[in-house]
């Protein structure tokens, strides 16, 4: 058992984590205005290629994720715009955005990189890591806590800032009143489509950060669908802990923290299907042990006019 | 009324092929901003899709798992189910298939049917534990089907890289291949279009007879349609929303059987992922608004559109996932369409002045 749990596989829990984190806070966004995003995933993507992208363009990595929060943002409106304003079922536009991403990253790798496949280029800088100047000295948290990229420490401070937004300050509250009952927030007199747009937009820059930290935190590359189905984790773990928050964060570090095992029990002799299969059964124990109350008003009904 | 009912199917017609232009177009675009010409690209996608006989054999062969699955997603989406599990009921079908035709006893024609029977067996399965799951436990059907491929995918992964690898073969993960009686009898000599075609295109017209004519088809779609209604009028929503689980499924692993049965003859890992037949199922089904026979036309030509891409980066500079963007803009477009006619309605019951 020592090989399998220690600090390293806590610290790198927390690098897992941070992707996951991001997004799900997006979705929780999303679902607290009333909207179901399935298009975490492909914005995720677009994000981790647009970051890689603008890292070639530009050569600086904050101008790089400044860029891919742009590229994701628009991606975002388009995903509002159907869904708010031309109230298409958020679902099937979610679906629809997915599709597009993997086929316009890919698209745009073999026109722009003229690559197939992957884009690896050693000499290109990744996000810094970041040394915490005291807490890096504390002999088991300074090696649990410091050294990652200054977007994992933005995922748990935005956790905890969303977490005071939503449940302290009045456009928390309205943000929560617009999904609850669009009907009653907007005959108070609260532009909803607005808080619904605002929902989509900052989900949208969220899964721009979760896809810089995948292509830009450890190395600096792009592979073809290379989210793997992280996107929809997330949305499991925004369920999950209710979209609130901190709750968020949570269920975030549990599916981190499988995640994190399952690549550890590869070194062992189980074979590799069993254990990357580790994060989804982990999801549906869960579930079963959770219940999601809003499900049924969220997944809605679909289909045959 | 007649007159009603022909401006309500010219409007079914139009969407989609309003949709199809835009789609088109938006492709367009993106050629012409890396500078390949149009024409010539849309040329060749045509001429890889439809250009020869073999050409257009292998865009009917694609089609056939498409337009299965996508049978049985809309029955699901009808019943207002999100099956979104196509993908894994598709894969252990196929999987559950290879193996019986390959270790069943007796003669050949009993195998096939074995193998075919299994497929959608473990297809239908599969795809209703999700369902039980639903109905039983309150779990999301939505997510539940999603991670529910992750795990079929990877445990078929590891069924062909293990236990049921062939033996002494090339070494890729696989298992061996199927005795050449029990394969499925070609519908074109010399091509990869065999007898599943003409089953799907036959299942299309049986479940749009299904879902208009008989007692069951007509509780799925108001199930689907006004629940609160349903069960009010005496539907049992746990027992029809199984029942369209169980029978999505089955199609899906019936897709994955007759990929197994009449093209590649055994089952190799990643066959039916890689190819994305059961999103381009689904999407199908969505833009076809769950028409069965809709369905099946859009499988053909979403199935066109993808042997079209094979073309084009066959004979251009253009890659192949130009037709993935083109897909994607056609559904994009169809959401919004169902929306303008939903407005529109909403807008003719407001000056009805029966506003709610």
């Amino acid at each position: 058992m020592e090989t399998l749990f220690d600090l390293n596989l806590l610290s790198s829990t927390l690098r897992i984590v941070a992707p996951l984190l991001l997004a799900a806070l997006g979705g929780a966004l999303c679902a607290r205005v009333g909207l179901f995003n399935v298009a975490l995933e492909g914005m995720m993507l677009i994000g981790a290629f647009s970051a890689i992208l603008g890292n070639y363009l530009f050569g600086n990595v904050l101008v790089a994720v400044l860029f891919s929060c742009l590229c994701v943002g628009v991606v975002a409106l388009l995903f509002a715009y159907l869904s708010v304003h031309l109230q298409a079922n958020a679902i099937i536009v979610g679906i629809a955005i997915n599709f597009l991403a993997l086929g316009l990253t890919a698209f745009a790798l073999f026109v722009i990189f003229g690559n197939k496949g992957q884009y690896y280029d050693p000499n290109m800088k990744g996000l810094p890591v970041w040394h915490i100047p005291i807490v890096k000295d504390i002999p088991v948290l300074g090696d649990l806590l410091s050294g990652h990229s200054p977007l994992v420490y933005l995922a748990f401070l935005l956790a905890i800032a969303l977490q005071y937004v939503v449940y302290r300050t009045v456009p928390g509250f309205r943000l929560t009143a617009v999904g609850e009952n669009p009907s009653a927030a907007g005959s108070l007199g609260l532009r909803v489509k607005r808080y619904q747009y605002g929902a989509v937009l900052a989900s949208g820059v969220l899964c721009a950060l979760a896809g810089a930290q995948l292509s830009l935190g450890q190395v600096t590359l792009f592979a073809e669908n290379m989210t793997s189905g992280r996107g929809f984790i997330a949305l499991v773990a925004a369920m999950l802990g209710q979209n609130n928050p901190l709750g968020v964060a949570a269920s975030s570090l549990l599916f981190g923290f499988t995640d994190a095992i399952s690549i550890r029990l590869q070194g062992l002799a189980l074979p590799t299907h069993f254990t990357m299969m580790l994060p989804y059964v982990m999801t549906i124990i869960v579930m079963f042990l959770f219940k999601d109350k809003a499900y049924l008003r969220q997944s809605g009904r679909i289909g045959g006019q | 009324m007649s007159r009603l009912k022909r401006t309500l199917f010219l409007q079914a017609l139009l969407q989609p092929l309003t949709a199809i232009v835009l789609g088109l177009l938006v492709g367009a675009v993106l050629i012409a901003a890396i500078g390949g010409s149009v024409a010539e690209t849309y040329a060749e996608m045509w001429k890889g899709a439809f250009g020869n006989s073999f050409f257009a054999a292998s865009t009917l062969a694609r089609a056939t798992p498409i337009i299965l699955i996508g049978l049985g997603v809309s029955l699901a989406f009808r019943a207002g189910v999100f099956n979104l599990g196509a993908e894994g009921q598709m894969v252990l079908g196929a999987l559950s298939a290879a193996l019986v035709a390959l270790h069943a006893p007796g003669p050949a024609a009993l195998k096939l049917l074995l193998a075919l029977l299994s497929g959608m067996l473990v297809g239908g399965l599969w795809s209703a534990f999700a369902g039980w799951l639903d109905t039983r436990f309150r779990m999301n059907l939505l997510i539940t089907t999603l991670l529910f491929n992750y795990i079929a995918v990877l445990f078929a992964g590891y069924m062909v890289s293990f236990p049921f690898k062939e033996k002494g073969g090339s070494g890729g993960a696989q298992t061996a291949m199927i005795a050449s009686d029990v394969w499925l009898p070609k519908l074109l000599s010399g091509s990869t279009l065999h007898v599943g075609f003409a089953v799907a295109a036959l299942a299309a017209m049986l479940l749009a007879l299904f879902l208009r004519y008989t007692v069951k088809g007509y509780e799925i779609r108001m199930l689907g349609s006004n629940p609160l209604f349903a069960a009010y009028g005496g539907v049992r929503r746990g027992r029809v929303m199984l029942l369209s689980m169980i029978t999505s499924g089955a199609f899906a692993g019936l897709a994955g059987t007759f990929e197994v049965l009449g093209t590649q003859y055994r089952y190799i890992d990643n066959m039916l992922s890689s190819p994305g037949f059961a999103w381009s199922g689904i999407m199908a089904a969505l833009i076809a608004g769950s028409n069965p026979i809709g369905t099946a036309i859009t499988a053909i030509l979403l199935a066109a559109l993808q042997t079209g891409g094979m073309g084009v980066e066959r004979n251009t500079e253009i890659p192949l996932e130009i037709s993935n963007i083109i897909q994607a803009a056609l559904i994009l477009f169809v959401s919004a369409k169902i929306t303008f006619t939903f407005i529109r309605r909403r807008k003719a019951r407001d000056a009805d002045g029966n506003a709610v």
